[in-house]
């Protein structure tokens, strides 16, 4: 079934690219350690899910592109012309020649509902175009006044005309230092109204991402263009092609229904992060081999100890032993920052996937009293190689993972609030005091029903 | 079943029960042999499975199909005695019978024939097994609140539960009813593209193109072939969800249409040579005969088991004549009149104290509505008095008598709407037409739609209602508790 793709504002678009180019890349590639028959068979289930047909053959991106300046479409749309490959459709993208200023307001209140009808017209085509559609995926950051505004906006109008559609936003956390002052007010804004209208949120933290790229690929001078792969080799490594549980014949076709329901049927409980392994400079992978034993641990570890990547992992933190009540599992918890989960997925790819010992997350001591491991945890195996990873591993988690972060947010956001510094830029255009102080106590429910688990 | 006369003269012929029981037996889907019959006659416990199963059968509301197969005998007896037993089946002997098949066979012959006195049982299970040619939905406008299955043994838990488990187990449910709602669109524009491609290939004018079995059948013959030994039936039931995805989304119609040629344009496929000798080396001559014969089979079996009915309603007094001698051989029965009500069907008790109160209530109501009426006409007569009587006066109150005779019209046919006739009930065949050629008894989607629109209006006025109603009690409550601060949930 076929996922339509929102790409809005400066960060949406440019992360939208990368998530095509490694989708289609990876369909392309010939590393996929499998056979002709399969190969063929995961390249037309990842085209039907991203990618319409059209009459010379080129893959054409089920993608609407929308943003206030023209700059960055402009890019996109030409990066994507020039690989060749595949391109975005001609019609499909909305820009206008003024930006929102970084202003969550003016992006909801007075973009949005000025170019209500043409995106949701734009968006109307593309989700006619699929003869089996199952939901939207729409990208955006949360800081700025274009991608956080409008996305809470066309999110909200797709609940009302798409009610049956299922919904994922992805989105960007902020750098904790930001060079936008109102990140935060844009940040408690963008989350409290998504919170409402989307199903899932994943999120992707530009300070986690900027490590790995540090750390992890030892690039020097790191730019947008590097993050944003990263991202996208970790959001492909999720909605590629999988394996249905019934039968080991067919690549599931509702990729994006499966995984919310494992992890996200309860209202309460709907951020979402991504951790994979392994991940690292193409160079480097020439050299190195892994175990699925290897990694799997690692991947448990970074679950637990709640680390964003496989370096400088805390092997201190232990699941509390099963036996203590469930009082001195809390305050536990709160000494050795073990992370609790609700929920996870862990998807694999690669060589001897089938031999592949995920029973560490299987462990009750890992997830919250109310939900037993067997429903709380779910694997997904896919003999065929990603992007030339011979084995690789990336575990989608609804836990305590954005907790701290949140808190963080919502902190410095009501510090502001308190003094009263830039709200006049928001009253301006109809946001008034009132939308923040239930921005701040829905935050406050989310942050608190996490900390209870 | 005691009610039934015995007709001395129409069993007198030897043989006649054998016939009978055998076309009863022909007639029921895997329905036990005849000697089946005979040995449950005498309560032999080798007889007892069979009919444990064939009462299953029977009795269970799924369609049929492997899975039944593989439910356990005593899961099945379980059914078949909850089932009966909402029925209203009267005698005790049978909920008391043990579910391992060991013994009983007569209390269930007994029970079978119980359930033949009281409908049409061979018909209908022919109906259930019909092979659908057609693309088919079932239209049923019946109120879904009458169907509502006796009420669920109360289950105890094994301690406090969790609400968020629970909610987590909504959560999931939506979410599989959402998926079910995608599902059903994705076949629909699936169904839609077969429809259209293939306008005008069908011999029958009337339908115009082929269904999904009908395109299936051509493009993919060797899928008839796996002929497995339960019947060919199945073979078309799988036919359906592959011709459905054979039609891959995105497909164009020269892609349809070039899968299917590949078929057809096969060498020796051609008419003037279907007269030519078939060898074994002109396989793909055959090819295109294969599904065609598959059908074939199909409707030939159909057809032995409608005559097997017609057979049994020929001779069926036979069988009541015997059913008689099988009860008489039963031990007479403990007077169950004391527990009879468990067995019925609960009737709520309606005295007519309650009745009276209601009439009175109905009374004081349209007293009530007669005098605020009045108080308003005279208002209003006052007002309008005063008011001039020029030409746009007239206008006005034209404008406005013509609004309300438009109203109440509407509300007039929604009220025969809802209490007419009922409307056609049961499967119907899809066919793709042009506007206004549908034919006299043939229900229109437009109309339906509609139909089914009024009534989702109504229901979601109703669950607004309620859910207003909720959250004025739930208000109420917390307003009760001093210090409660209640925080709704996220949502509008």
């Amino acid at each position: 079934m076929s996922i339509v793709t929102v790409q809005l504002g400066q960060c949406g678009n440019q992360i939208g690219f990368e998530v095509f180019d490694a989708l289609l890349r990876d369909s392309q590639s010939s590393h996929g350690l499998c056979c002709k028959r399969e190969n063929e068979a995961y390249q037309a289930s990842c085209k039907e899910r991203f990618f319409s047909e059209e009459e010379n053959g080129v893959p054409v991106a089920r993608a609407v592109l929308v943003d206030m300046e023209p700059k960055v479409i402009n890019q996109t749309l030409s990066k994507a012309a020039q690989s060749g490959r595949w391109k975005y459709g001609q019609h499909a993208c909305f820009c206008q020649k003024q930006g929102s200023g970084n202003n969550w307001a003016y992006g909801y209140s007075v973009h949005g509902p000025r170019h209500e009808e043409s995106i949701m017209n734009l968006i109307r085509k593309e989700v006619e175009k699929c003869d089996s559609f199952s939901g939207f995926f729409i990208i955006m950051s949360m800081a700025g006044g274009t991608g956080s505004g409008i996305g809470a906006f066309v999110t909200q109008n797709l609940q009302d005309q798409y009610s049956n559609s299922l919904k994922m936003n992805q989105i960007i956390w902020p750098y904790g230092t930001g060079e936008v002052i109102v990140q935060n007010y844009n940040s408690i804004l963008t989350l409290s109204h998504l919170y409402r209208s989307s199903d899932a949120l994943l999120v992707h933290e530009n300070d986690a991402v900027h490590k790995i790229c540090a750390k992890l690929m030892n690039i020097k001078q790191i730019s947008f263009s590097d993050i944003n792969q990263v991202l996208a080799h970790q959001l492909g490594s999720v909605f590629q092609p999988t394996y249905s549980a019934e039968s080991s014949f067919h690549y599931r076709r509702n990729p994006l229904g499966d995984l919310m329901e494992h992890l996200v049927p309860h209202p309460e409980f709907k951020m979402l992060s991504v951790r994979n392994v392994p991940h690292m400079s193409e160079n480097s992978l020439a050299y190195s081999t892994f175990t699925w034993a290897g990694l799997l641990k690692h991947l448990r570890q970074m679950l637990i100890s709640n680390a964003k990547m496989e370096e400088g992992i805390d092997w201190h933190v232990r699941p509390p032993s099963s036996g203590l009540p469930s009082l001195g599992k809390k305050s536990l918890n709160k000494d050795l920052h073990f992370n609790t989960s609700i929920a996870n997925l862990v998807i694999l790819r690669g060589k001897d996937v089938q031999s592949a010992d995920v029973e560490g997350f299987k462990d009750p001591a890992l997830y919250t009293s109310w939900l037993e491991p067997v429903n709380a945890f779910n694997v997904w195996k896919t003999q065929r190689a990603f992007s030339k990873y011979e084995k690789s591993a990336v575990l989608v988690s609804n836990s305590q993972f954005l907790v701290k972060p949140l808190d963080m947010i919502v902190g410095k956001a009501w510090n502001m609030f308190a003094s009263k510094a830039y709200i006049h830029q928001y009253t301006k255009f109809g946001i008034e005091e009132e939308d923040f102080l239930d921005s701040f106590t829905s935050l406050e429910q989310v942050v608190a029903s996490y900390c209870n688990l | 079943m005691r009610g039934r006369r015995v007709d001395p003269a129409a069993g007198a012929r030897a043989g006649a029960l054998p016939e009978a029981i055998a076309a009863l037996s022909r007639s029921l889907p895997s329905g036990p042999s005849p000697e089946i019959f005979r040995r449950a006659k005498f309560d032999r416990p080798d007889a007892t499975s069979a009919l444990w199963q064939l009462l299953f059968r029977v009795l269970s509301p799924l369609p049929a199909g492997s899975a039944l197969a593989s439910i356990a005998l005593e899961v099945q007896a379980r059914l078949v005695k909850s089932a009966l037993c909402s029925q209203g089946y009267p005698r005790l002997a049978l909920a008391q019978l043990p579910e391992d098949g060991s013994q009983g066979s007569r209390e269930l012959l007994l029970a079978l024939s119980w359930l033949l006195a009281r409908g049409p049982v061979p018909e209908q299970m022919l109906a259930q097994t019909r092979v659908p040619l057609g693309d088919e939905m079932t239209v049923c406008q019946c109120d879904a609140l009458a169907s509502l299955g006796p009420p669920a043994p109360h289950m105890e838990t094994e301690g406090p539960v969790d609400v968020r488990h629970v909610q987590w187990l909504m959560g999931k449910l939506r979410f599989r009813w959402r998926q079910l709602v995608s599902s059903q669109q994705e076949q629909c524009a699936l169904l839609s593209k077969i429809h259209l491609y293939t306008h005008g290939c069908h011999s029958d004018q009337s339908l115009g193109h082929l269904s999904v079995t009908e395109a299936e059948m051509l493009r993919d013959p060797e899928g008839g072939q796996q002929v497995s030994g339960v019947g060919a039936a199945q073979n078309l039931d799988l036919a359906y969800p592959k011709g459905l995805h054979f039609c891959t989304p995105g497909m164009g119609p020269r892609t349809f249409w070039n899968d299917l040629w590949l078929v057809c344009e096969q060498p020796g496929l051609l008419p003037g040579d279907w007269a030519a000798p078939l060898d074994p080396g002109g396989a793909s001559a055959c090819s295109l005969l294969f599904p065609l014969r598959v059908l074939l089979r199909t409707l030939e079996q159909e057809n032995r088991r409608l005559e097997a009915v017609l057979a049994w309603r020929r001779t069926e007094l036979v069988f009541w004549q015997w059913m008689d001698t099988v009860l008489g051989t039963c031990a007479p029965e403990a007077p169950a009149a004391a527990s009879q009500p468990t067995f019925l069907p609960w009737v709520p008790e309606c005295g007519d104290g309650e009745l009276e109160l209601v009439v009175r209530e109905l009374q004081t109501l349209e007293e009530e509505l007669r005098e605020a009426a009045e108080r308003r006409r005279v208002a209003w007569e006052a007002k309008a008095r005063g008011c001039g009587r020029g030409p746009e006066w007239s206008a006005t109150r034209r404008a406005s008598q013509e609004t309300v005779e438009k109203e109440l019209g509407a509300l007039q046919r929604r009220w025969e709407q809802d209490s007419g006739p009922a409307q056609a009930h049961g499967p119907h065949r899809l066919v793709r037409r042009e506007d206004g050629a549908a034919g006299d008894r043939d229900l229109r989607a437009a109309e339906l739609i509609r139909t089914l629109r009024s009534q989702e209006a109504c229901l979601e006025a109703m669950l607004h209602q309620l859910q207003g109603q909720c959250r004025q009690e739930l208000a109420r409550v917390a307003g009760a508790l001093p210090g409660l601060i209640w925080i709704p949930p996220p949502g509008r």
